[in-house]
């Protein structure tokens, strides 16, 4: 199948880090390119391959779970091969080590731009060009290709150097203000950053819409995205209605900007079990109310409307919540959808695994033990092609796990050089031990 | 109707898109394709696209074409409507189909089927790929169950972490689940395009709103991969600060986030607030966070600080800095930043009927193949006449289609 890849072909020269820039140029290997992670064993980019270099089991337990999940609890000698929050954003890639500081190092990574077709990056701002890799000097050796730049807040402009992660990109992007409960000042942008997610996609489709242009006309670019201005179109309603109507939108917990009345989560019977309901319509409202037996608190004739439930919202879901806690979650999941009502229940991690439509629907894939992780089930992109291999196709690149091909196949290094380049340290499969874990 | 403008050339210009797509995520992928320059043929039902219908308005007043969440989502597209039960709807999607470089479908399973929108069915009008997008899919348990957007991030998404443990837990702001999923939509409507125009493969590709957010990155997939490899499970925190600095706090006019954990961050934050107290070492004691009047005291010197201080100035002290901190923005503060403004994340659209209003602009800027507004948002039909004359049909036969309600 692998001849119906639709970037078959392409190869990129990737500098990314975090979870924007790396899932990008995920969902760009995921459609055949070749992915060839460009890997400094001297030097640690935070946020990109683990929480730290030097994570012991207690530090791990101490971390939160998404951040430091290692197999067993236990990151080992090579925490960089085994974080939960980053290797799976490996997958379908090639990881080679270089310490493109030194001259001799960014020559190597200058022949593998010669041989890209894409760069990207989303290192901190100036970072390329310290290396003497701008997109002039880049273009000098690769006049057609695409490089995709993902700054956070800009490459230029009064912005461009703030410095954020997630947190503060959906802090400005309209996130926080919106993500919230009602009754509370806005909660820290600890948990979920929207905006990652929604960058890397993007970044994925301006290469990919790239790609296509360069393809047809043989002409190269330079894309620019900042992650502030992607995130920003998550929330178009909030935009527009301030832009339009000069209305701010505030937190409004699990209510919805749609009018569906009621919208909410509610608790069951379970521990820490949850049922998120929606009544799309005056018609799922109505199949609620004669699937709880038609209470009285629900039939008034002003509740028929979605208008007339939103002045009656509060007592909606005071109602429904004291209804949905006596009831077991999943027997009330599948009966409302039985029933004709937008209802699921909120799945944590560990339900997701033992989901039976996702254990049907070919989402997880069991990838075999490595010396750093057993063999576990890992995520597969979730856009099945009929013909297109588009799957999990490899595991997650171990750090350094492609040099060999790097440097001796696509490069053509000689045996001789190779061992020079090994006992120079640009050829690794560890971090140097000395490497500083700064954030 | 105006032709739309030919030039300058987007990204995916001669790449013909037809959207069978309707309501957020299936509409917000073709936007993307449109966006770059794709010929996006939007078929709408007599009727029209539900989200002509939600709000918020222009102007506060509702209408078919004054909705923002239709605005946004279908800029650069051509709208025509056809009654796909009809046989006169139905030819005039064979036709469509039989130009497509891609047809992209959101109709559930069982609809699909009703209505001929089934790979099945639409592999004999076409070659081209057809991207399908769905709740959950086109098998299994759930498949033709009922999503919203907060259902879909309830079960998908790492809502059960989301909030705080003695709440329930909370979902994202606005529809961000659903847009989240348009744009995986454009991924896969993208790859598929490049199998189709260099392999000339033709095929199906599935794409359940479901799986997506099982896969969303921030933190679900990351969340289940943690319980996978350690058993250990990602829960609600007790209260949303971290650490003796972190989190929201309120300054002159609103709200900023700040990141101070242990070592640069700290340093940063510290050199951001320039207060000799907080360079004492006892601060870089990692122990110091367990100590609760630790916090006091440090709140003593910061809590003032920022209150003193407006969302911009705290900012700009952390420019300096290099320190991670950064206002909460609104809507107004998006719509109104001078910068923001400057860098041309605003853009107008011209209306026939409405007039010139503002527009979110491009998410991403090209150097060679810029991202544009060629025409807002199509009107219900807008351009029915014009698409059904150029594959073939004269005015008579336009007209008895559209007596029998084939077309509008």
């Amino acid at each position: 199948m692998s001849q119906f890849l639709p970037l078959e072909g392409v190869r990129i020269c990737d500098f990314t880090a975090v979870w924007a820039g790396q899932t990008a140029t995920m969902y760009l290997a995921d459609m055949g390119a070749e992915c060839i992670k460009v890997e400094n064993p001297f030097v640690w980019n935070p946020m990109t391959r683990a929480a730290s270099p030097r994570i012991n089991k207690m530090m791990a337990a101490a971390a939160p779970p998404w951040i430091s999940g290692h197999p067993g609890g236990d990151p080992g000698p090579r925490p960089w091969n085994n974080s939960s929050a980053f290797i799976h954003v490996l997958r379908n890639k090639k990881s080679f080590t270089v310490d493109s500081r030194r001259p001799e190092g960014l020559a190597i990574v200058k022949t593998l731009i010669r041989m890209s077709d894409v760069l990207a990056e989303n290192l901190a701002l100036g970072t390329l060009e310290k290396l003497g890799l701008d997109d002039d000097a880049i273009r000098a050796e690769r006049p057609d290709i695409v490089i995709l730049h993902l700054p956070a807040f800009g490459r230029a402009g009064e912005y461009a150097e703030s410095r954020g992660y997630g947190a503060h990109i959906d802090s400005v992007a309209g996130s926080s203000a919106v993500r919230g409960y009602r009754d509370s000042a806005p909660l820290s942008n600890i948990q979920i950053f929207a905006g990652d997610f929604f960058a890397g996609m993007h970044g994925a489709v301006a290469v990919l819409a790239a790609l296509r242009h360069r393809r047809r006309t043989g002409e190269g670019q330079v894309i620019e995205m900042a992650q502030v201005e992607c995130s920003a179109q998550m929330f178009p309603q909030a935009a527009l209605d301030a832009a339009w109507n000069g209305r701010e939108h505030r937190t409004i917990g699990n209510r919805s900007i749609e009018g569906f009345v009621p919208n909410g989560v509610f608790p069951t019977n379970g521990n820490d079990e949850w049922i998120a309901i929606s009544c799309r319509s005056d018609e799922e409202w109505h199949a609620l109310v004669r699937f709880m037996g038609s209470p009285a608190w629900a039939t008034a004739e002003s509740l028929a409307t979605a208008a007339g439930r939103g002045e009656k919202e509060d007592m909606l879901e005071e109602r429904l919540w004291e209804w949905t806690s006596s009831h077991a979650r999943d027997d009330l999941f599948h009966a409302l959808q039985a029933a004709g009502v937008t209802a699921g229940p909120v799945l944590n991690a560990k339900e997701a695994t033992e989901d039976p439509h996702l254990a049907q629907s070919g989402v997880w894939k069991e990838l075999p033990a490595t010396e750093d992780y057993p063999a576990t089930k890992f995520h597969t992109p979730p856009y099945k092609f009929s013909k297109s291999d588009v799957g999990l196709r490899t595991p997650p690149a171990l750090f350094g796990q492609h040099n060999d091909y790097v440097y001796r196949e696509l490069l053509g290094v000689s045996d001789e050089e190779y061992e020079r380049l090994a006992a120079a340290g640009h050829i690794a499969d560890t971090y140097d031990p000395n490497v500083i874990a700064t954030a | 109707m105006p032709a739309p403008d030919p030039a300058p050339s987007g990204a995916l210009d001669g790449a013909t898109v037809l959207d069978l797509t309707s309501h957020i995520a299936g509409p917000y992928a073709t936007k993307l394709l449109a966006d770059l320059g794709a010929r996006v043929i939007k078929v709408e039902r007599p009727g029209g696209d539900p989200a002509r219908q939600l709000g918020p308005f222009l102007g506060d007043i509702p209408g078919p074409d004054r909705s923002a969440t239709y605005q946004f989502l279908n800029t650069n597209k051509e709208s025509i409507v056809a009654d796909l039960k009809r046989p006169g709807g139905r030819e005039v999607l064979r036709r469509l189909a039989a130009k497509a470089d891609l047809v992209v479908t959101t109709a559930q399973p069982k609809v699909a089927q009703k209505l001929g929108l089934d790979y099945e069915t639409l592999s004999g009008l076409t070659k081209a790929p057809v991207l399908s997008i769905t709740n959950f899919g086109q098998s299994g348990p759930y498949r033709d169950y009922r999503l919203s957007d907060t259902v879909l991030f309830a079960m998908g998404g790492e809502m059960w972490s989301h909030g705080l443990a003695d709440r329930e837990p909370l979902k994202l702001g606005g529809t961000a689940a659903l847009l989240q999923c348009g744009a995986m939509g454009a991924i896969a409507a993208l790859g598929a395009i490049h199998a189709w125009e260099v392999h000339g493969t033709g095929q199906q590709v599935d794409l359940a709103l479901f799986d997506i957010q099982i896969n969303n990155v921030d933190r679900r997939s990351s969340a289940i991969l943690s319980y996978r490899f350690s058993g250990r499970l990602q829960t609600r925190p007790e209260n949303a600060s971290s650490g003796i600095v972190g989190g929201v706090y309120p300054v002159a006019d609103g709200y900023v986030e700040v990141t101070a954990t242990p070592g640069n961050y700290w340093n940063r934050f510290v050199e951001m607030v320039d207060d000799d107290a907080l360079r004492d070492p006892k601060w870089s004691n990692p122990l110091i966070a367990l100590d609760p009047s630790a916090k006091e005291e440090a709140d003593a010197i910061v809590y003032p600080w920022m209150l003193t201080r407006t969302r911009q100035e705290v900012w700009a002290e952390a420019r300096r800095a290099r320190a991670m901190a950064a206002p909460i923005y609104s809507g107004i503060d998006i719509a109104d930043d001078p910068v923001f403004r400057e860098r041309g994340l605003w853009t107008e659209v011209e209306h026939a009927v409405l007039g010139t209003f503002p527009m979110l602009s491009r998410p991403y800027i090209f150097e060679k193949t810029p991202w544009r507004i060629r025409s807002a948002a199509p009107m219900l039909g807008e351009h029915t006449d014009h698409i059904l004359a150029a594959e073939g049909y004269d005015a008579e036969a336009i007209r008895a289609l559209r007596e029998e309600g084939a077309i509008a």
